[in-house]
């Protein structure tokens, strides 16, 4: 590396080239420019004239400079300088070097800066030649010493790992540390750890060891907590430090589905403080949508948080049999039901209707015998979806047939008629006690008080599945739970009241415990590591270093207790778990872990991640070069005239040259307005061009035939027809399109559909004709049939029928039945009248469509009949005789009652209404 | 072909839309006795009267206006005024030299000469003058059909880089039109404009130039052609030889001046870059004002 000033050099020799540029301006002087052949008559006027000066026209000086600035910076870029080159004598010398990196989720903090930093150490070792190794503390592999370009074009590809290095790893690491002595940076991520000791000695061992680490504070997210109605977040920073503000963001899906900050809250450190705890009061619906929280901009995992189930209350809809016992509400079948979930759950009121769609968690049937079929089915759907269904018994229940002769689908059992009772007056026995919870029972492990006893329940009826579903029972073995998995949810019955009616299980301690059991409210405190066991919870989403949220995709699932007590791996990242029937979250942060600076022993040096940029120049020299030699073509250009000043070629070569983008649609053609004026200027009929010449010329002349009638008889007085591309014209500029259907004819491209979609949906109408007199019946074995049916399939046509004989095309300026072209078929569809449309009595007609049908479809050959030559003689015989020209006047009528109806809509229909008008007037 | 003749012959009826008809002034009426539509004012074979004078010896009897004559003694001969017709004899240039233009833009030299000189011709024409070409190539007939003769024989090119003017076949009397850029030798004009005005032929004559011809925008090394490239220059410094370009295009056109004030010739030069019209509506005063 040879210096000058700031400026460093790769290859400095190269500056010799520097040597050559006099000799090269003395040959380029010499040379003069290439002469141009140019046609001139006045050449006679030139013979004999004598250039003043006999030298050659020599090259200007100022080009001639250009060119020595273009082979200068060209010999300057490829001896590659750089701009502050990094010449930091401590970290120089001639051992390997091992870059080691904690790559933990608190360097993601600071990620880009360290590589920066590391590209920056890097691209030295690359220029003195030292092999550089790497390894990453959270996933130690084998480093291999190699060339530091090799390491540079991989560092993209280096990423932090969403957990921290843990003992086991560093232990690892220390065994996989290369022979021999190499020089160490250490890119550390600025937590305090145990394990950073044993490490730093053994690498110190080998060589220099330079720690490299970024003074920002990072910040931390605990997870949230649920206290009191608030949702309580503590924000933790690394470093002690001024007041400052951090805003903690609540993501979620919006009612949409849509990813969207719900909430969105300041939060302030105190000055030196390094915790800020922030009370959040949200609705409870926000809230269950809340499905992370973090800190913004801080692009680390640990300060993102991911709320699991602890945070999410369950919506419990509570419907009783009756309510009509007012004032006894110690009697009423939900009374403790709410006293026990009104803390944990968030209670809907209200019918089983109007509850279903608002999707609760739980539906709390208390003494419900039977529920309507909509009731049932809806019920049913929604349990088949997720939901639990807690019902109780009581004495509407036993007295019902509900589930008496075959299972009823929303009870776990059949039910025995009329129930028992035990321990009462009329009766022997003691009340039941409950025996204690099978190992499979979801309340297994619950402690049974002595004195929860059982008076009266109803039956199971004995059955080959009955065993399974028993969930709790009695001391003589009744069961008192029972439970059936339907779909993803389930159905609960409890055999007994929900009051202390039948039982005083609802008075004790145990009956809110089996409602936690059975995620009836929400879980307030996190299992412990004994309840998990044996369970496996699957990933659903796992966070990265940054924060960012992932599909879990096929990682293996988790055991209970290792997702509990393990610490953060490859095996257990961080994230949400789905168990069997609530979700657990495992944030990198925890109230728990370690959140402290390390303090690195003395002498070990310590520096910040920001070095002196190192700026090569070589780059933009060349770049320099290059425009140099491009503004050096168009003064040559411009000096021996080939480039005259003003033309456009030039702005164009200049424009090129500048690679500046050239807007291409501003170099389309504009439309052309001669054909929206054309059809605009007056009314025009237009028929689609097909293709095919003669149906093309019938159509037109037909058009033009139609125009003259209509110019004649009624004050509609069309222009001249016009023919129109689907493809490439316009057409809302036309009230009525003719669209004489050909099986040779190109069908429409989608965006032609679109148009004409466009089309019929703003009023438009399309006339179709298949001139096949509907020989094989409308839409069937007739080839244009076939093609009409392939054109109009992506048409947004409406449903149609026959022209009724009140439909309003029958009157809109001539009382027509029949609508002939060249044929006379009946055969003609319209929009249908809608399903309602009724003859109101004293009126002629229906009131139907009160818009225009978008479509007409028959296969009269209309325009044949229309058709009409210049002098207005038809030009197409119809009929034999009088009568043929009778059905052409008929044509011609249908022809003008359509234009009539697609310029006045339903305004003849609205006539119907005329006599009441004029009833009410008294005329 | 007959595209390009159509074509011409649209553009120049086009032009000459645009004019009265043009009625040539005839300073001689001897020579052609054809007859015309220009009185000469003097008795001889026409249509419309001159005068009555008595009865002559060696009058036919039949040339007696007997009405006038009822009414006296003597008897009187109706005379009618000799009308004659004035041949035009054009030459344009068709050398290659001609076919030029500096710019796209730009009609080449002999568009624009052909466009002019058949717009002239048709004026002309409908005027009831008799039109043709120098030379015997194209004799000077009047008529319709001789437009299309003539736009036809417009249409040819010639070979030669710079053609000299055709002097050959010239009435005695007649009026010419040459339309050239007169970039060639200048013996053979001389030579042409004085044979002409040794027969009393008087006319104008009409330099077509490009305007870069006038201007001579070069710079640069660069190596002149003509347009035949028979001949060639090179100049190392193209925008050192403008002033002396100029200085002998200028010698020139005095030269050709000169040249015409001595003949009795009109002189007029056109650039392409220039309208058409102006072109024409010179060659209108030329041949129709110029000796009132």
């Amino acid at each position: 590396m040879t210096m000058i000033g700031p400026l460093g050099f790769a290859a400095p020799w190269l500056l010799l080239g520097l040597i050559a540029l006099p000799v090269l301006w003395v040959i380029l002087r010499a040379v003069p420019p290439a002469p141009i052949r140019r046609m001139f008559p006045g050449v006679v006027l030139l013979l004999g004239l004598q250039d003043d000066d006999q030298i050659t026209d020599r090259t200007p000086w100022w080009l001639l400079l250009m060119r020595m600035l273009a082979a200068a910076a060209v010999i300057i870029g490829l001896a590659g300088p750089i701009l502050d080159p990094e010449t930091d004598d401590r970290i120089t010398g001639t051992v390997p070097i091992l870059v080691v990196t904690d790559a933990s989720w608190s360097s993601a903090a600071d990620w880009r800066a360290e590589m920066q930093g590391l590209d920056a150490l890097l691209s030295r070792a690359e220029r003195e030649s030292r092999p550089v190794a790497l390894i990453r503390l959270t996933d130690p592999q084998p480093p291999q010493f190699q060339a530091a370009g090799v390491l540079r074009s991989r560092l993209t590809g280096i990423l932090p790992e969403p957990w921290q290095p843990e003992p086991a790893q560093v232990e690892r690491a220390l065994a996989l540390l290369p022979d021999g002595s190499f020089d160490t940076y250490w890119m550390s991520d600025g937590l305090a750890r145990g394990s950073r000791g044993g490490l730093l000695d053994a690498l110190e061992a080998r060589g220099a060891v330079t720690i490299f680490e970024s003074p920002r504070s990072h910040y931390a997210l605990t997870p949230a907590r649920f206290e009191d109605g608030h949702i309580l977040l503590t924000a933790r920073r690394l470093r002690p430090g001024p007041a400052a503000e951090v805003t903690i963001a609540g993501h979620g899906l919006d009612p949409a589905g849509n990813p969207a900050v719900l909430v969105r809250t300041p939060l302030t450190f105190d000055q030196n403080a390094t915790e800020a705890e922030l009370e959040l009061n949200l609705p409870s619906e926000l809230r269950a949508r809340i499905t992370r929280f973090e800190i913004d901009g801080a692009r680390s995992v640990g300060a993102v948080t991911l709320p699991d189930d602890s945070l999410r209350r369950r919506e419990v809809a509570l419907i009783a049999g009756n309510d009509n016992r007012e004032g006894l509400e110690l009697l009423s079948p939900l009374y403790y039901l709410q006293k026990a979930l009104v803390p944990t759950a968030d209670l809907l009121d209200g019918s089983l209707t109007e509850v279903l769609p608002a999707n609760p968690d739980v539906i709390v049937l208390a003494d419900v015998a039977t529920l309507s079929p909509a009731e049932q089915d809806g019920v049913l759907e929604w349990v088949e979806k997720g939901g639990t269904l807690l019902r109780f018994a009581g004495p509407r229940l036993a007295a019902s047939d509900v589930s008496r002769d075959s299972e009823d689908p929303l009870m776990p059992v059949r039910l025995r008629a009329g129930g028992r009772s035990v321990g009462g007056a009329m009766s022997w026995g003691e009340p039941k006690t409950l025996a204690p919870f099978a190992e499979e029972s979801p309340f297994f492990g619950l402690d049974i008080p002595a004195d929860v006893t059982v008076a009266s329940q109803v039956m199971a009826q004995p059955d080959p599945t009955l065993a399974d579903r028993v969930i709790a029972q009695l001391s003589d073995g009744t069961p008192l739970v029972t439970r059936k998995r339907e779909g993803q949810g389930q159905i609960v019955l409890f055999h007994v009241t929900a009051n202390a009616e039948w039982s005083s299980l609802p008075l004790s301690g145990l009956f809110v415990r089996m409602l936690d059991r059975l995620a009836v409210s929400s879980m307030p405190a996190r299992p412990d590591a004994a309840e998990l066991d044996g369970t496996v919870w699957q990933p659903i989403r796992v966070l990265d270093a940054f924060g960012n949220v992932r599909d879990a995709g096929t990682l293996p699932g988790v055991e209970g207790p290792k997702l509990l007590v393990d610490p953060l791996g490859p095996n257990l990242r961080p994230g949400l778990y789905q168990g069997e029937d609530r979700s657990l979250a495992r944030n990198v942060v925890t109230a728990e872990t370690r959140f402290e600076p390390v303090t690195w022993p003395d002498g070990v040096p310590v520096e910040g991640l920001s070095r002196p940029q190192e700026t090569p120049l070589g780059g933009w020299l060349l770049a320099l070069a290059i425009a140099l030699l491009l503004a050096d073509v168009i003064a040559s250009l411009a000096l021996s005239g080939r480039l005259r000043g003003g033309r456009p070629v030039a702005a164009a070569l200049l424009a090129g040259l500048m690679l500046m983008p050239v807007d291409s649609r501003a170099q389309e053609a504009a439309p052309d307005d001669g054909f929206a004026l054309q059809a605009t200027a007056e009314v025009t009929l237009a028929h689609v061009i097909t293709g095919d010449p003669r149906i093309d010329d019938v159509a037109q002349a037909g058009l033009f035939g139609l125009s003259e009638i209509l110019f004649f008889r009624t004050s509609v007085e069309p222009a001249e027809p016009m023919g129109v591309d689907l493809e490439t014209d316009e057409l809302a500029f036309f009230p009525l399109l003719y669209w004489p259907v050909t099986p040779s004819q190109p069908t429409p491209s989608p965006a032609a559909y679109a148009k004409l979609n466009e089309y019929l949906r703003s009023g438009g109408m399309i006339l179709f004709d298949t001139r096949d007199a509907d020989v094989a019946g409308f839409g069937a074995a007739s080839p244009e049939g076939r093609k009409l049916r392939d054109l109009a399939a992506p048409l947004d046509i409406p449903p149609l029928e026959q022209v009724p004989q009140d439909h309003v095309l029958t009157r809109t300026f001539y009382l027509l039945q029949d609508f002939p072209g060249r044929y006379n078929s009946r055969d003609v569809w319209v929009e249908a009248a809608p399903p309602d449309a009724e003859l109101v009595e004293g009126m002629p007609f229906r009131n139907l469509n009160d818009n225009v049908t978008p479509v007409v479809i028959g296969g009269n050959d209309w325009a044949s009949a229309w058709a009409m030559d210049e002098r207005g003689n038809p030009m197409i015989r119809i009929g034999s005789g009088f009568a043929g020209e009778r059905q052409r006047e008929i044509a011609y009528r249908f022809g003008v009652n359509l234009v009539m109806h697609v310029l006045t809509g339903n305004y003849k229909s609205d006539q119907v209404h005329v006599p009441a008008l004029l009833d009410r007037l008294g005329q | 072909m007959s595209d390009q003749i159509a074509l011409l012959r649209r553009d120049a009826q086009e032009e000459a839309s645009r004019f009265p008809a043009l009625l040539a002034r005839a300073e001689h009426l001897a020579g052609t006795v054809l007859l015309g539509e220009h009185g000469r004012r003097r008795s001889g074979l026409g249509d419309d009267f001159w005068q009555y004078r008595t009865l002559r010896p060696g009058d036919s009897y039949r040339n007696i206006d007997w009405r006038r004559s009822a009414r006296g003694d003597e008897q009187f001969v109706r005379e009618r005024e000799w009308q004659i017709a004035q041949s035009v004899m054009l030459w344009v240039d068709t050398g290659a030299s001609m076919r030029f233009s500096s710019g796209k833009e730009l009609p080449t030299k002999s568009d624009r000469a052909r466009l002019v000189a058949l717009a002239v011709s048709i004026l002309l024409v409908r005027g009831g003058e008799r039109v043709g070409f120098t030379g015997w190539s194209l004799p000077p007939r009047n008529g319709d059909i001789q437009i299309l003769r003539l736009a036809e024989a417009l249409a040819t090119d010639g070979t030669e880089d710079y053609a000299p003017p055709e002097a050959r076949g010239m009435l005695p009397h007649a009026r010419a039109l040459f339309v050239s850029d007169f970039l060639g030798d200048l013996a053979p004009v001389e030579a042409a404009l004085t044979k002409a005005a040794d027969r009393g032929v008087r006319g104008a004559l009409l330099q077509v130039l490009d305007p870069s011809e006038e201007s001579f925008p070069f710079k640069g090394r660069t190596i002149f052609e003509s347009v035949g490239k028979t001949v060639a220059h090179e100049t190392l410094k193209a925008g050192d030889l403008r002033d002396r370009y100029l200085q002998r295009l200028a010698e020139r056109k005095g030269r050709i001046r000169d040249l015409c004030r001595l003949t009795g010739w009109q002189y007029s030069c056109h650039h392409t870059s220039d309208s058409a019209q102006n072109a024409l509506l010179w060659l209108y005063r030329a041949m129709d004002g110029g000796h009132g």
